[in-house]
């Protein structure tokens, strides 16, 4: 178990939108921009760094039945402690995030590597392992809102990518935009690996 | 039935932590928060009334909450510059709170959405400011207008709405257009030009 093995493994082998098929639902509702994607990202990948080193530190004093519960108030009390610091401290920050915080207490990215990794793994070993899948979740999350964003809006990251002439796929961005190309980029994910064993 | 009492001390033990550390948080934050959100109703009371002074924007209190906002020209308080108003109503999946400035004859001078949590990229385009411009476009369409043009498009109106946000949009036109209407009435109705 290497370090640097731990730690990109989050990006494509054991990707946690693509591959493990985790956290479905924040990647479904905030792919539709590319700003909503890195900030949700940015704010899961925070709550995960928390979370997997204090879970990886109390890990040998949680009995095994109760685990599940203690890993939840974990959780749930990394994110209101973001929640309040960002709309104290930074409230430019808070007002464009803010509405995907909560969404984090239910992403199963986080309970996943809990339960996965940090509840079995040390703590430095859980540090860059939650640092990993933290950036490959917003990697596939940034992935997906691009194509999203750039064909559904015409915009990239807010800016105009195209002249008015460019009539946008106004469904991209709808709710059934995003189970479209998330199936999309499921399947691509899947040949290539069909591609790769069979080579 | 050792065993429960020593899983739920634990629980309670986690728990408890959790708890003290969050109120911790909680004791900090608190009056930076409360700081932040007086300056967002001030910051949104510049916006509604931009022909009153900042300085002399007044609460009126009503059963000790506030009913509206009085705006005057100058800090010696003579000639009235507007009125304004928060307006509440419910969006998509929140309440959005937007204020409101009006000047004497009840036309809308300016107004501000202070607080929504509607879909990211649909409802919240209602905050958008398009690439190149300063201000909002979907508010910038209530500016100048009496309560009875306040009706978005869906319902016949002509105020544009936001692509796949209808509900929201139909919020905020429908709540400020009943604010408009309790605030004629809390003044005794508004000057005719």
């Amino acid at each position: 178990m290497s370090l640097s093995n731990e730690f990109s493994k989050g990006f494509y082998k054991e990707n946690p939108v693509f591959k493990l098929a985790l956290g479905l639902c924040p990647t479904l509702a905030v792919s539709n921009s590319v700003q909503n994607a890195i900030g949700m990202g940015a704010a899961a990948t925070f709550v995960l760094l928390c979370s997997n080193v204090i879970i990886s530190m109390i890990r040998k004093g949680v009995p095994k039945k109760i685990r599940i519960p203690i890993y939840i108030v974990v959780i749930a009390t990394f994110v209101t402690i973001v929640d309040l610091v960002m709309a104290g401290f930074a409230p430019a920050l808070h007002k464009s995030l803010g509405i995907f915080v909560p969404l984090i207490v239910v992403n199963c990215v986080i309970l996943g590597r809990a339960e996965a990794y940090a509840g079995k793994n040390s703590v430095l070993y859980s540090f860059i392992d939650g640092l990993g899948m933290g950036i490959g979740f917003t990697f596939a999350l940034a992935i997906i809102a691009v194509v999203r964003e750039l064909l559904g809006d015409g915009k990239l990251w807010g800016i105009p990518m195209f002249g008015s002439g460019f009539e946008p796929v106004l469904l991209l961005i709808l709710p059934p935009g995003a189970f479209l190309t998330l199936g999309m980029f499921l399947g691509l994910f899947n040949w290539l690996d069909t591609k790769r064993s069979a080579a | 039935m050792k065993d429960i009492l020593k899983l739920g001390g634990i629980l309670l033990l986690v728990t408890a932590i959790a708890g003290a550390a969050l109120s911790m948080v909680n004791a900090i934050t608190k009056p930076r928060i409360e700081e932040q959100k007086r300056l967002v109703t001030q910051r949104a009371l510049t916006t509604a009334l931009p022909k009153a002074n900042p300085e002399a924007i007044v609460p009126v209190t009503e059963n000790e909450s506030v009913s509206h906002y009085i705006g005057y020209q100058t800090t010696e308080k003579q000639n009235i510059a507007g009125y304004a108003f928060v307006a509440k109503g419910a969006g998509y999946s929140s309440i959005i709170e937007t204020m409101v400035g009006v000047d004497t004859t009840g036309t809308v001078m300016g107004i501000k959405i202070m607080q929504q949590v509607e879909t990211p990229g649909l409802g919240t385009k209602i905050e958008e400011v398009r690439y190149g411009e300063s201000s909002s476009w979907f508010q910038d369409q209530f500016l100048n207008r009496i309560a009875d043009g306040l009706i978005v498009d869906k319902d016949g109106g002509d105020i544009i709405s936001v692509t796949g946000a209808t509900i929201s949009c139909r919020a905020v036109a429908n709540s400020i257009k009943k604010g408009m209407g309790e605030l004629e009435e809390r003044l005794g109705g508004f000057k005719v030009n």
